[in-house]
């Protein structure tokens, strides 16, 4: 269960601060429920899923997990670019609490699940943008998390890749529940039962994908 | 370690990222580009070489009562500890930027354990010059070998607090950056690192005692002999209250604008 409580973000600018762009959420999101995050550029999505997954605080309310959240992944996020793919799944394998003894059999997990071949030991400021989507996908996918948050992150690599990612992310699903973003429509009802429609920094709760997706089209200009 | 349900404790999951940021940091400081960790020692003994062919051009054979060698090897290392700690740690915040999409990284995370590295490479650094010189001959043998010890703690300390300070003030003041890699060499020149404090006369002399790396470098030299002779008003612990002020300063400003950090 993840309970945000009257949530508002403002950022900094170099010109003191910027508007409200989240101005009072309160939404509670259950274990096991899968939630889509629609709105358009510019209304918070992104703001919402890094305070969800801790990469930024809110300026104001609060919000407490009370399971196992992922990072957001996005693209290109999180990655430093002059350390090696290895080496960057280390790294986190180290911050996310592993043994050392675990860690190479979950660094043998990533480098299978990337498929980039010997490029995995090469610095990430070398990748294309593909191989670096496929590098986020596995080291999000070899941490057993509750809730996984994906910030357009499926959307990663080629062809043959979406197509494991999407059979990966079916098998989480069994046991874990997504809260993502997408601007494609059919990849939100595919992963997703619920909504939240973001609009002027509001956030309205969908029971169903579908409704939050009609809401969301009846303000675009026609 | 784990609770109940699983999750680690706060204290835990910092320990682990300290570590976790302690074997990034190295690898980047020692492997990257080619041979990296040759330069780290190469510049420390060009600087003494440097020096001390000056000076025994000048006929400059003893300082203070001790050996010019012995003198400049303390100087340069502690110099060598506070410029590398506190600028490191400076630049800590946006060489990793990329990482604070993980909330077990806080910004105050990588200063600390910046400043934490650049101490222990410098403690190596310092061992195998000092190895070095005493095999050629020169007497380092400490006096007050607990004086010494605590000098070294504490010119770190003081880095690590103006550090802190430093990168969340370049962050506030944009043009601080500039401000800083200017005032650096006048702050060496008054250290007393490569001009001996007592060859400036009174009552400037005093006025080089409010700065409290002096107090740090002319105790580890008086460490090393009981016949060093230096500014009578010299104290230690001057240094420490410098460096808990400065740190608590700088946790102060870390705590009250850590937002500037995510700003986008």
């Amino acid at each position: 269960m993840i309970i945000i409580d009257d949530v508002h973000k403002r950022y900094q600018t170099d010109h003191g601060y910027g508007p409200w762009v989240l101005k009072g959420i309160s939404i509670t999101i259950p274990t096991r429920l899968s939630v889509g995050i629609i709105g358009c550029n510019g209304a918070g999505k992104s703001t919402l899923l890094r305070l969800i997954g801790g990469s930024d605080s809110p300026s104001k309310g609060r919000i407490e997990r009370r399971c196992r959240v992922s990072w957001p992944m996005n693209y290109g996020g999180g990655l430093q670019n002059n350390m090696t793919g290895r080496q960057n799944s280390k790294f986190l394998c180290r911050i996310h609490g592993l043994r050392e003894q675990d860690i190479p059999e979950r660094i043998d997990f990533i480098q299978d699940f990337t498929e980039i071949g010997p490029a995995f030991d090469q610095p990430v400021k070398t990748y294309s943008s593909g191989m670096k989507g496929r590098l986020q996908f596995g080291l999000t996918l070899a941490f057993d998390f509750d809730v996984y948050i994906s910030d357009e992150a499926t959307s990663a690599g080629d062809a043959a890749f979406r197509n494991k990612a999407q059979k990966a992310f079916n098998n989480l699903t069994d046991r874990a529940s997504i809260i993502m973003t997408s601007h494609g429509e059919g990849t939100l009802r595919q992963f997703c039962q619920a909504g939240i429609w973001l609009h002027n920094g509001q956030a309205h709760w969908f029971d169903d994908v579908k409704d939050a997706f009609a809401a969301y089209k009846e303000t675009l200009p026609k | 370690m784990n609770n109940a349900k699983g999750f680690r404790s706060p204290l835990m999951i910092t320990v682990t990222t300290w570590k976790a940021l302690f074997l990034r940091e190295a690898v980047a400081r020692l492997a990257a580009g080619r041979s990296a960790w040759v330069w780290l020692l190469l510049e420390p003994v060009f600087q003494i070489v440097f020096l001390l062919v000056i000076m025994t051009q000048m006929r400059v054979n003893t300082i203070g009562g001790i050996d010019t060698v012995v003198w400049l090897v303390i100087g340069l290392i502690f110099a060598n500890l506070f410029k590398r700690t506190s600028s490191q740690a400076q630049h800590a915040i946006n060489a990793n930027q990329a990482l604070y999409t993980y909330r077990q990284v806080k910004p105050v995370d990588t200063v600390l354990v910046r400043a934490a590295l650049e101490g222990f490479l410098m403690t190596v650094i310092g061992l195998i010059l000092v190895a070095g010189a005493s095999l050629l001959g020169y007497d380092f043998a400490p006096t007050e070998a607990w004086v010494l010890l605590g000098a070294f703690l504490n010119i770190w300390f003081l880095a690590l607090g103006l550090g802190l300070i430093a990168s969340i003030g370049v962050l506030l003041i944009p043009e601080l950056e500039k401000i800083i890699s200017f005032v650096n060499i006048p702050i060496y020149m008054l250290s007393g690192v490569a001009i001996p404090i007592s060859a400036v006369p009174e009552p400037y002399q005093q006025w080089l005692m409010y700065n409290p790396i002096v107090h740090s470098i002319e105790s580890a030299r008086k460490a090393m002999s009981g016949y060093y002779h230096t500014n009578p008003n010299l104290d230690l612990f001057y240094t420490t209250e410098a460096a808990l002020f400065t740190v608590f300063i700088g946790l102060s400003l870390h705590s009250r604008f850590v937002a500037k950090v995510y700003k986008k």
